[in-house]
């Protein structure tokens, strides 16, 4: 998919080199000068006006291996959640070379074109970051110091809080920042005193979280992608992980090579798909349908496992007899488009060829009801057995590098650190005591106590929280401030309001490595009132990162933060020490200090992240099992990691030249839950609710969170269903203290343990005693209990299939509406019927009769400008583009590679080039959702700062995207709305 | 006849403006351009991440690349 | 006596690109210079579309080497064809010649320069002392001095681009194709002596079944 304009391009190759040779040598050389130098020996000048030239800046390094200190660092790719390992040769603080890391068992030495090319951030010459402090004067971005910048800042929000309190901000915390950082990120929002903050992982997993931790316990990928390996099928449904996920489809062809089934079910005929043995069309939004389409082949025929049913799960006989009523073939086709042979294929393939996964990403997510898309997933797997098994399951493949983690211990609306609901008095209590800070001054901070126990708006409606009338809102004042402390604009919906927003709010400081779309976006419509800080990315600290299948690994710092730039954690600490809470932010009370200063750049005081992780991720999240991967733990494992499996990502030996650490039956990255503490050596868990395994060698069972019994059935596991070698062979419930006293095991406490102990539970219990004594005696701190596949607390206990709020199909709307309206919804109204009637109404159907759908591309990631920044990424993607489908083209007239608008009952229009191909249905158009830069046509170069706007830019399919929520967790329906194309 | 020979001589030159295939390595040059033979090289310290070879060897530098080409077939390491 | 190839495994190709930014990284080549792309055919098209990486396949008999008027091309001991930028004279010819399109030059335009001929040099630098920096900014990095392999082969993200010694990378092959019950839909026999893929939307493949599960 290679769309260049050469000729464009070229010329700016030109100024490039030429840029570089200051002088050097003519720019351009006419015929004479050319044959006068070439070939005549080695001239300096020819060679440097012609040949590749070096792009390391000032510090060059001259004979490489006599020369200069050299280190190698390992890290880890920033970009996506499949963890890829990277060797990094630095020589005197420049990174000089990269080098692919064979040993790592989750990547084997392969990148992505984004991992090929990371060593790009390093390089200070001809750079696209944001460099220093920015503050826009006068419509422009004028350099400031950092000083200037805190002061100001400062200075606004605490204006702000007198005047309207500290819910009036809204910090956009990152996906991209370490474990560590993301942890401060929640405590410094809580320090402040908001529950105002989210980050990427609502736009893109929150409904999978809610989804799947509803159904059996935990909301992640169940296995790992090396794991795949052990499958028979796979059915990717919503994942494009031959672009999104390409180190994925390394575990995945060699699955597929030794026996596996591939089966891809897409709108489009993505790259995925060209490697599947089906593939399926299906119509985006229809995911139920198709899902329960398979489940009722799946039951019609008695391939479902009876015995794992029994044993395991609550609620299936409910969903047989809705599913067996209401998906008949007939309806099936109806809604999905597919015809029933297919979906018979693909029921009778996943049922001969167990174990097996399904596979999603934003495809199922990014809808109304995807909450309940992604439990149909979840009751499939179910009903096939598949889940709590090596080689079968939900494998959900994450986005960004640390979403994962940031929605584990990181700034998260609705819960705290360990998915600990703000709601829970104990919640606070709990991690009060972590943090060291004292509660009274913590809930003194809030607005009120029923705030703090109030969920916070969500970063995908921050813009209603700013443009929505106040007394629709449920908390005092409007946003005034926001902080898009590490996350782009463009990838939330409804890009013209968010316009609209900039124009309204007091002030927005944006804190990343590149300036982000936000910068142009605000500069466009105001001519003050916003801030950049250049803050340094993850190859510039070390931190800790968990990848999508839950293991940690440790990244060691590469180089120093280049440029001005300094390190998230410096600038939330300068901040928090400006803003009167520094002590609270290091957790220091009562001689006790939870995290030293140590130095960092220029010799300035930033919190250590080795303490964050010991001190506070390992102390506090006992729920998910962050407690066992201390940094030692884990920086073992990253020097040890040809130790380690790659099927079973186990290391059967070894121990650590550098610590004597003894790896034998560690799971690589100690994949959480790693219960306990770091002392009584959890191996981690690679596959979640493995009963065929004892708890201390991995293995699980369903969750007991959702009570013992629901109207008279057993919500426990039943007898002869415990994870291998646990004394208590039934069902249980979770354990705290009552619970162990009643069992006798009390006493094998130690008295330090005791003392805790006493009146916790095995997720309060900060001695970890309980759940040391539980797993002892090989039982499950959490209970053993049936996944659910009746979730009776959410809007639909068995999934409904509801048609997008801009739906092309106005029949299916009557025949399946979405939700009804809701008054208030994380602090603000949200509309359903409302819009879908209108759209009906308006007849938008026919004045957009296309489903506009939107996604990834391999050489971009996320919001894009970073990526987008990187010559090497950007030379491969120059323009944005739609897909169309030959008729769709035809019928409008539109040739390939011609310019083309495309507008949307939002009422925007953006001008992108038309790539015409069979890969996609004549009743639908993509758009990649990378792309930022430009604003309905016009090219937004100038209001970005000086140097650091990224190479290429293009429209953001986002500023078109329109109105619709997910009924649980606020996500945007940005994967189906509705467009029209014309030529431009 | 004249013309045959003619023609005879005329194929005769068909040959001349073709390279020779067989590679020579003379006096550090390949057919005229200078340049080292990878295994003539000192092996890099630790930190590149090289290979190890005997200078000057040609097989122990083949033996090396030929082991660390294995990393490409991942079945090396899955199985290993 | 090892003899450098490169093999892209279509079945396993999906455009990530890997390769590409891998040698842009490794070489520091400049923008407009494609040392190696990714092509991929039949785009869209269910059961034809494929990927395929290409760059310099470093020919036995090279016809770059064959025309070039200033003799600037040799082959090394390992079979690598590089060639020698200060003799290079930018004529093209060599472009015209090459099957894949190698040759690259960093100026374009009708009427313009072409500049030095670069190509891909399967990381083995170029007629400079090996590892030098005059060899770096001339013809990127030689890797075969150092013992290693091309950085696009050994970052390829699903190991579809094997780079290497032609017998092993047959061995690795051979493994493959023995794994998956047949070869490749892109070559060989159907391609050279029966239905083209992509001519007409072919058949899906049926499922391997023996020896599998």
């Amino acid at each position: 998919m290679l769309l260049t304009r050469k000729a464009a391009s070229q010329a700016v190759a030109q100024s490039r080199l030429s840029g570089r040779l200051s002088g050097a040598v003519a720019k351009t050389m006419d015929r004479r000068t050319f044959l006068k130098r070439s070939g005549v020996g080695v001239s300096g000048a020819a060679v440097a006006a012609q040949l590749p030239f070096s792009m390391i800046g000032a510090a060059q390094a001259k004979e490489e291996q006599t020369s200069g200190r050299i280190e190698v660092k390992r890290t880890i790719c920033t970009h996506c959640s499949v963890g890829c390992s990277i060797d990094a040769v630095v020589q005197n603080g420049v990174w000089i070379r990269q080098e692919p890391v064979f040993d790592s068992p989750i990547n084997l030495g392969a990148h992505c074109a984004k991992g090929a090319s990371i060593r790009e951030h390093g390089i200070t010459h001809d750079s696209h970051r944001l460099k220093y402090p920015m503050k826009l004067e006068g419509g422009k971005w004028k350099r400031v110091t950092w000083d200037q910048a805190y002061d100001e800042i400062t200075k606004k929000l605490t204006d702000i809080r007198k005047d309207s309190g500290p819910d009036a901000l809204f910090v956009v915390g990152s996906s991209k920042h370490s474990n560590e950082q993301a942890q401060l990120m929640r405590k410094w929002v809580s320090l402040w005193g908001t529950n105002n903050t989210d980050h990427q992982a609502r736009i893109c997993h929150s409904t999978t979280v809610a989804g799947v931790a509803q159904t059996w316990g935990y909301g992640a990928m169940t296995n790992s992608y090396n794991d795949e390996q052990n499958s028979k099928s796979l059915l990717f449904l919503g994942s494009n992980a031959a672009e999104a996920h390409p180190v994925s489809m390394l575990h995945t062809l060699h699955a597929k090579e030794n026996g596996c089934k591939v089966i891809v079910a897409d709108p489009r005929f993505t790259r995925t798909a060209a490697k599947a043995d089906m593939y399926v069309r299906t119509r985006s939004g229809a995911d139920i349908p198709f899902l329960f389409g398979v489940l009722y082949h799946v039951f019609k025929n008695g391939w479902e496992d009876k015995e794992y049913l029994k044993a395991r799960v609550y609620g299936m006989d409910e969903v047989k007899k809705e599913v067996m009523a209401k998906w008949t073939p007939d309806k099936v086709t109806e809604a999905c488009g597919v015809p029933e042979a297919e979906v018979l294929a693909v029921a009778k393939t996943l049922a001969e060829n167990r174990p097996g996964f399904i596979i999603w990403a934003m495809g199922q997510t990014q809808h109304n009801n995807a909450n309940a898309v992604v439990r149909a997933s979840n009751i499939l797997m179910l009903a096939l057995g598949n889940v709590g098994r090596s080689g079968g399951g939900c494998n959900i493949y994450r986005g960004h590098d640390n979403v994962q983690g940031a929605t584990d211990v990181g700034p998260n609306p609705d819960t705290l650190p360990g998915y600990y609901p703000v709601a829970v008095p104990g919640s606070w209590t709990h991690w009060a005591r972590v943090w060291n800070v004292d509660l009274a001054w913590l809930k003194g901070r809030y607005a009120s106590e029923a705030l703090m126990a109030k969920p916070g708006m969500t970063v995908s409606r921050w813009i209603d929280g700013v443009l929505e009338k106040n007394d629709a809102i449920d908390q005092d004042p409007n946003l005034r401030a926001i902080f898009f402390w590490g996350h782009a604009p463009n990838s939330q919906s409804r890009g013209l309001e968010m316009l609209e927003a900039m124009k309204k709010i007091d002030l927005m400081v944006v804190i990343d490595p590149y300036p982000s779309a936000s910068a142009a976006m605000f500069a466009k419509v105001r001519k003050d009132g916003a801030y950049l800080l250049p803050a340094a990315s993850q190859l510039e600290t070390e931190g800790s990162v968990t990848a999508s299948n839950r293991s940690l690994q440790w990244r060691e710092k590469v180089i120093d933060p280049v440029f001005d730039s300094r390190t998230d954690q410096m600038i939330m600490y300068q901040l928090a020490v400006k803003l009167g809470f520094a002590d609270q932010f290091l957790g220091k009370k009562d001689g006790k200090q939870n995290i030293r200063l140590v130095k960092g750049k220029g010799g300035m005081d930033e919190p250590s992240m080795e303490d964050t992780l010991r001190n506070e991720i390992n102390k506090g999240a006992w729920t998910i099992g962050y407690t066992g991967q201390s940094p030692e733990r884990l920086q073992a494992h990253m020097r040890n990691q040809h130790q380690f499996d790659v099927k079973t990502l186990r290391a059967r030996g070894g121990k650590d030249a550098k610590t004597g650490y003894d790896l034998t039956g560690d799971y690589y990255g100690l994949p959480w839950p790693c219960y306990g503490s770091a002392a009584i050596k959890h191996p981690g868990s690679p596959n979640l609710y493995d009963n065929s395994k004892h708890v201390m060698d991995g293995g699980g069972c369903f969750r007991a969170l959702f009570g013992v019994e629901k109207d008279g059935v057993n919500l426990l596991a039943e007898d002869g269903s415990y994870p291998k070698g646990g004394e208590i062979t039934t069902g249980y419930p979770q354990f705290d203290h009552v619970l162990l006293k009643k069992l006798g095991w009390w006493d094998e406490l130690t008295d330090e343990e005791r003392k805790e102990a006493e009146g916790k539970s095995w997720a309060n219990d900060l001695s970890g005693g309980i759940q040391r004594v539980a797993m002892k005696h090989g039982c499950h701190p959490f209970g053993n209990a049936k996944a659910r596949a009746v979730v009776w607390n959410f809007p639909d206990p068995i999934p409904q299939h509801r048609e997008p709020l801009y739906s092309p199909r106005p029949d299916l709307v009557e025949k399946y509406p979405t939700h009804d309206d809701v008054k208030v919804f994380w602090r603000l109204p949200t509309l359903f019927k409302s819009v879908q009637q209108k759209a009906v109404k308006d007849e938008m159907h026919k004045k957009f009769p296309l489903i506009l759908t939107s996604g990834r591309l391999v050489e971009y990631e996320g919001g894009g400008d970073e990526t987008r920044s990187n010559p090497w990424l950007a030379e491969l993607m120059q323009e944005n583009f739609v897909e169309l489908n030959p008729k769709t083209a035809a019928d409008r007239s539109i040739r390939n590679g011609e310019y083309v608008w495309v507008s949307s009952p939002s009422g925007a229009k953006i001008k992108v080039k038309a790539k015409v191909t069979e890969g996609i249905g004549p009743d639908t158009v993509f758009i990649p959702f990378h792309f930022a830069g430009w604003w309905q046509g016009e090219d937004m170069l100038p209001y970005y700062p000086e140097g650091a706007a990224p190479i290429v830019r293009g429209e953001a399919v986002n500023t078109a995207t329109t109105y619709g929520y997910d009924r649980v967790t606020m996500m945007q329906e940005t994967k189906t709305t509705l467009c029209e194309v014309a030529k431009a | 006849m004249r013309l045959l020979l003619a023609f005879v001589a005329a194929l005769g030159l068909v040959a001349c403006g073709e390279k020779e295939q067989v590679v020579v390595y003379k006096q550090g040059k390949y057919q005229g351009k200078p340049d080292n033979r990878s295994w003539d090289n000192a092996p890099l310290p630790a930190e590149f991440r090289g290979g190890e070879w005997k200078q000057g060897d040609r097989t122990s530098w083949e033996e090396s690349v030929k082991t660390r080409q294995l990393a490409q077939h991942e079945y090396r390491r899955i199985y290993q | 006596m090892a003899r450098m190839k490169f093999l892209c495994d279509a079945e396993r190709c999906i455009e990530c690109n890997g390769c590409v930014t891998a040698c842009k990284n490794e070489n520091e080549v400049p923008w407009g210079v494609n040392r190696r792309r990714v092509v991929t055919i039949n785009d869209g098209v269910v059961g034809a579309e494929k990927s395929i990486s290409v760059a310099c396949m470093h020919c036995s008999d090279a016809p770059c080497m064959a025309v070039c008027p200033v003799d600037c091309f040799y082959r090394t001991d390992d079979g690598v064809v590089l060639h020698d930028k200060d003799l290079c004279i930018g004529c093209g010819y060599c472009f015209y010649a090459c099957p894949f399109g190698a040759p690259q030059f960093p100026q374009a335009g009708a009427f313009g320069l072409r500049g030095k001929m670069d190509k891909c040099t399967f990381c083995a630098g170029g007629p400079e002392p090996d590892r030098s920096e005059a060899e770096f900014r001339k013809y990127g990095r030689n890797r075969l001095a150092e013992g290693k392999l091309p950085a696009c082969a050994e970052m390829c993200s699903t190991k579809a681009l094997l780079g290497g010694d032609g017998d092993v990378i047959a061995d690795i092959y051979r493994e493959r194709v023995l794994r998956r019950g047949r070869g490749a839909d892109l070559w060989g026999w159907s391609s050279a002596y029966g239905v083209r893929p992509g001519a007409q939307p072919p058949v899906q493949q049926p499922a391997a079944t023996s020896g599998k599960s």
